[in-house]
């Protein structure tokens, strides 16, 4: 081709490609806007308390929350989801029998948050709990850990 | 030409791509950004490991906030202000030092504005600070950030916070209500003060206003009162906790409730022992109050301390101004005091009084507490500047039996008056005397007639 | 390779663009460009007839509906949420001040801009016969846009929202009989208020919209039919003594001898809709000069876009909108001023309520709105004209002063003080 075509085509594929990098860009720019960024319900993230708050055995249950604050003599601090994995009631733990019940349609957890029993599709989420730098525990919903966790105080 | 319009097209599509990512960029690198970048940088510095560190520099950063539904408002402060609650952070550099003395005013319940003003919608430094145009609540200065105790602390001794205490107490006794009304309460010649703390006033503003009104407030007719710095700054003090905030239930639930110990300072301040005896301690005119909590219940007694005259119409004890928490202590006292420290407070006072003299004395209660200082003097001795009235001068109330009957002196109560002025073809005199009819019962207008005709002074003889 | 030009053949139907009927079946066969002619003339399509003003005045609504539907997203109308997620607008969402500025100043030029086509279109005589009611139809999409616009400025709920509508609401109350009662439908209520708000967001978001879209299609489908954007004044020759032939001319009035169209050019479905344009007439030398839409009037109009396009996203990122306190129904400021494009109304109504709110602007609206029809001349040259463009002139310059005056020379207390004399209390 000769240079007069060479230089239209290239600066139309310029003006082509910014064109649509434009509209990409807005389109990308338009999907990042409608994320939210702040939330304006209960964070995901906060403090419980110290340590010293927790009694040993039972745990306890802190209803806004929805959790179940474990606090183990020898192994330490762990937390439970207390929202059933089926349809988000709120299951009951026994001391009888160490298992999270479900009231709404019968689903069994064990000790360790695995389904034993009823429609529930899968295991109880323990979460993340760490001691903040002013002495409280704090619990991130974010950060889901396996069963297993614990943290020591 | 159409070549030259295509290359204008694509020129344009070049521009607005350049602008779509220059606009990108800018939503993108707001500066709590770096501010939060720096701070996991100071505290990478205390973690104990590489993978901890790095941990901690890899966080994403976010916007924090505290929505705080009772105190209807969302703050954003610990986006920036990160160590806040972080006690390793005790000598860091703003913004990132710790909040020492938070005691149970944790940002999750309080968040920081309610005491430290700002704009806590904001993420940007001098918008945060409400040191912009159109925010009219910015940062208080660390001198006056301990008057926001008293937004919530309404009652009694906050600790640590003396002024509020002081500045109540000037303002109760040094007439403030006779011009100002408080609460409903007061008069009509200055504005109203309920909810001064949330005008916006700067607080500088205020302290100069109380050591000389004049001079921010031309041709004001408040006259200077001379305070000493300590007591504008009370003053300031008091008017910046005079917020109307609404505040949830939780918080007005965990306001101190104060003591038997302050209920017995207010037994004293209020005199109740000048009418009423503990066991026989006191006078007679009011009624024995030793054991008054076993024969009436608390909610009985409270109605009773907001009126008086509901129980016992024509019932000579003044209404006394008391918030709900002060009646509380008071009553706590009523329940645990004895006889004998009745008459330890007693020992404190002057002579017993007659009938008579409890009129007078609820008169000079009624005298103080609606203002009547103010204008004309705890010592009734006037001399308020009263520009182009005659005379000059709000007059003193020590002489009134030589022009005036007692009819005469209560009618004026009643009906105020308009000082005769000066001359005529100057501005009216800013001061006058309210008509008090509607504000004041009867009883209490012949009340403090009967404390002012206690206090009239002979002529001197001629 | 064969299933993908199948696939292409299916959504794109019409011959390449190389050719003269591939140009033409772009336009009429597409959805989106078939309001356009598939060819126009290129004099009529001269950038100093028209200044685009109309285009520009069309892409800017484009843009305001686009950045309004997203700010929807975060805005809720009831007060003082409201005033909240304008802050959150600025403060914590993801291109929100961008977006609100290109909103508002996309505003602003739009009112300035149907003002200006207003202007051009007088300017040019473009509302003479055929097109006065197009003109007609113009004045109420300017009335709708002033009403977007005013309806608009009170969803921030701020200082300047509050009483800038506090004031607007006013000034209509003074219209005789229904003045009272069209406040208080306006405003759901008699102050400004929570009614007042949802009130005025739906008409901002789906009334006053869905009306400025409907009458647009009627504007653009009437510009179509009267034969396009019109002549340039400048091609014009003295009036001849020969009128325009119309459609429905009684029997026996005399028929003025036109020019006809060519006896040897065809007209097919791709070039006009019947024979001949409906109401006007084209004459040979004319037919010469007009050349496919694809791509003479394209690429002009693809330039308006991205040149409003960019005008607006590089005023955005440099200049914010204002957003002052939080409306404070016990605290007005002083002076309290309606927008800048009511400004001259406030200014009169400060003279008098009822000659100034009511009766003057009404009359300058039924003045506009007859203009078409008590313009006798038939000429659109200027020369021709010089009446009707004065007085026109005086029209536009009388309502200028009146912002400028409104704007900058009103202080506190309406006092008449001029910008450059500093007053206390006045917001510098």
């Amino acid at each position: 081709m000769d240079r007069r075509t060479f230089f239209k085509v290239s600066w139309g594929s310029v003006g082509v490609a910014a064109l649509l990098s434009a509209v990409g860009v807005s389109l990308t720019a338009v999907g990042r806007y409608l994320m939210p960024t702040v939330f304006y319900e209960p964070p995901q993230a906060f403090k419980i308390g110290t340590p010293g708050d927790f009694a040993f055995g039972a745990p306890t249950f802190l209803v806004d929350e929805k959790i179940y604050v474990f606090h183990d003599r020898e192994r330490g601090f762990a937390v439970a989801s207390a929202v059933c994995t089926h349809l988000g009631c709120t299951v009951a733990h026994f001391q009888s029998d160490q298992k999270f019940h479900c009231p709404c349609h019968g689903s069994v957890f064990g000790a360790d948050g695995n389904v034993q029993h009823g429609p529930a599709p899968r295991a109880l989420d323990w979460f993340e709990v760490t001691l903040a730098r002013d002495g409280q525990l704090r619990v991130d919903k974010n950060k889901v850990v396996p069963p297993t966790y614990r943290l020591m105080v | 030409m159409e070549r030259r319009l295509q290359q204008l097209f694509f020129a344009l599509s070049v521009l607005a791509l350049l602008l779509i990512v220059a606009a990108a960029h800018q939503a993108n690198t707001p500066s709590w950004k770096t501010f939060q970048h720096n701070y996991h940088v100071l505290e990478a510095q205390g973690e104990p490991n590489e993978v901890t560190k790095a941990a901690v520099l890899a966080t994403p950063p976010e916007v924090h906030q505290f929505m705080l539904t009772g105190l209807q408002r969302v703050d954003r402060c610990t986006t920036c202000h990160m160590g806040v609650e972080d006690p390793t952070m005790k000598n860091a550099p703003e913004p990132f030092r710790y909040h020492a003395n938070l005691g149970p005013h944790v940002p999750s319940k309080f968040g920081c504005t309610i005491c430290h003003g700002g704009q806590g919608l904001a993420t940007t430094t001098e918008d945060a600070h409400g040191k912009v145009e159109f925010w009219e609540n910015p940062l208080l200065s660390k001198d006056y950030i301990r008057a926001s105790c008293g937004r919530c602390h309404k009652e009694g001794d906050v600790p640590g916070v003396p002024e509020l205490t002081e500045g109540r107490h000037l303002f109760e006794t040094q007439g403030c209500r006779g011009c100002h009304k408080l609460n409903g309460i007061g008069g009509t010649i200055g504005p109203d003060l309920t909810g001064e703390g949330a005008s916006h006033r700067a607080p500088e503003w205020l302290e100069t206003h109380f050591l000389t009104p004049n001079a921010l407030s031309a041709g004001s007719a408040m006259p200077n009162f001379h305070f000493t710095r300590e007591q504008a700054k009370a003053l300031t003090y008091y008017m910046l906790s005079l917020t109307s905030e609404d505040m949830g239930s939780y918080y007005s639930s965990v306001r101190l409730i104060p003591g038997p110990e302050y209920g017995r300072k207010l037994f004293a301040e209020k005199n109740c022992i000048t009418c009423h005896n503990f066991g026989g301690i006191g006078q007679k005119a009011g009624p024995d109050l030793a054991g008054v909590t076993t024969r009436h219940s608390q909610e009985w007694l409270d109605e009773q301390l907001v009126n008086p005259e509901l129980v016992y119409p024509g019932s000579s004890m003044p209404a006394y101004d008391l918030e709900s928490n002060e009646r509380k202590a008071l009553i706590s006292y009523l329940s645990s005091a004895t006889p004998a420290d009745v008459q330890q407070l007693l020992s404190n006072k002057a002579k017993a009084l007659s009938p008579q003299d409890v009129a007078i004395e609820a008169g000079k209660q009624d005298f103080a507490r609606f203002g009547c200082v103010g204008c004309h003097g705890t010592e009734l001795q006037g001399g308020v500047p009263n520009p182009n009235a005659q005379g000059g001068e709000v007059p003193s109330l020590l002489h009134l039996s030589d022009d005036y009957t007692k009819d005469e002196v209560l009618a004026v109560i009643r009906n105020g008056r308009v000082p005769p002025i000066d001359n005529a073809n100057g501005p009216p005199p800013p001061l006058y005397m309210p008509a008090w009819k509607k504000v004041l019962s009867d009883e209490d207008i012949n009340r403090i007639a009967d404390f002012l005709w206690s206090k009239q002074q002979k002529k001197d003889a001629w | 390779m064969n299933i993908f030009r199948e696939v292409y053949q299916s959504i794109v139907r019409r011959d390449p663009l190389s050719t003269d009927k591939g140009k033409s079946e772009l336009v009429f066969l597409n959805v989106w460009l078939h309001i356009h002619p598939a060819k126009v003339k290129k004099e009529n399509m001269k950038f100093r007839h028209s200044f685009y003003l109309g285009f520009i005045t069309f892409f800017l609504f484009l843009i305001l509906v686009t950045t309004g539907i997203a700010l929807m997203f975060y805005y809720r109308p009831f007060p003082p949420q409201s005033y909240q997620d304008m802050k959150d607008l600025q403060f914590v969402v993801f291109l929100g001040p961008f977006l609100r500025n290109m909103h508002r100043w996309a505003a602003h030029g739009m009112v300035v801009c149907v003002f200006l086509h207003m202007c051009r279109v007088f300017y040019t005589g473009s509302y003479k016969k055929p097109r006065q009611f197009n003109w007609v139809i113009g004045i109420f999409l300017l009335l709708l846009t002033l009403g977007l616009s005013f309806t608009g400025y009170l969803l921030p709920w701020d200082q300047l929202a509050y009483w800038a509508i506090t004031v607007g609401t006013n000034i209509g109350s003074y219209a005789p009989f229904i003045g009272g009662t069209l406040r208080e439908v306006l405003l759901g209520g008699h102050s400004v208020g929570q009614a007042a708000l949802v009130r005025f967001y739906v008409l901002h978001v789906a009334i006053l919209p869905s009306l400025m879209i409907l009458l647009t299609i009627v504007h653009f489908w009437r510009v179509r039919k009267d034969g396009g954007l019109s002549r340039p004044v400048w091609k014009l020759k003295a009036p001849s003594t020969a009128g325009l032939v119309t459609i429905g001319t009684s029997a026996d009035a005399p028929l003025v001898p036109t020019q006809a169209a060519s006896t040897t050019k065809t007209y097919g479905l791709m070039e006009v809709v019947t024979g001949k344009p409906i109401f006007e007439q084209v004459t040979p030398e004319e037919e010469e000069d007009t050349v496919f839409s694809y791509p003479y009037a394209f690429v002009r109009e693809a330039v308006t876009l991205m040149a409003t396009v960019t005008t607006i996203m590089a005023m955005s990122l440099f200049l914010n909108a204002p957003l002052e306190e939080l409306a404070n129904p016990a605290k007005t400021p002083n002076p309290a001023k309606a927008p800048w494009y009511f400004l001259g109304l406030q200014e009169l109504v400060s003279h008098s309520a009822l000659l100034g709110g009511v009766v003057a602007p009404a009359l300058m609206v039924i003045a506009l709105l007859v203009i078409p029809y008590i313009d006798r001349n038939p000429s659109r040259r200027p020369r021709d004209r010089k009446w009707a463009i004065w007085l026109f002139t005086a029209f536009v310059v009388v309502n200028l002063v009146l912002i400028v005056v409104g704007t900058f020379f009103r202080g506190p207390g309406w006092a008449l003080v001029p910008p450059w004399v500093h007053v206390v209390g006045r917001p510098e």
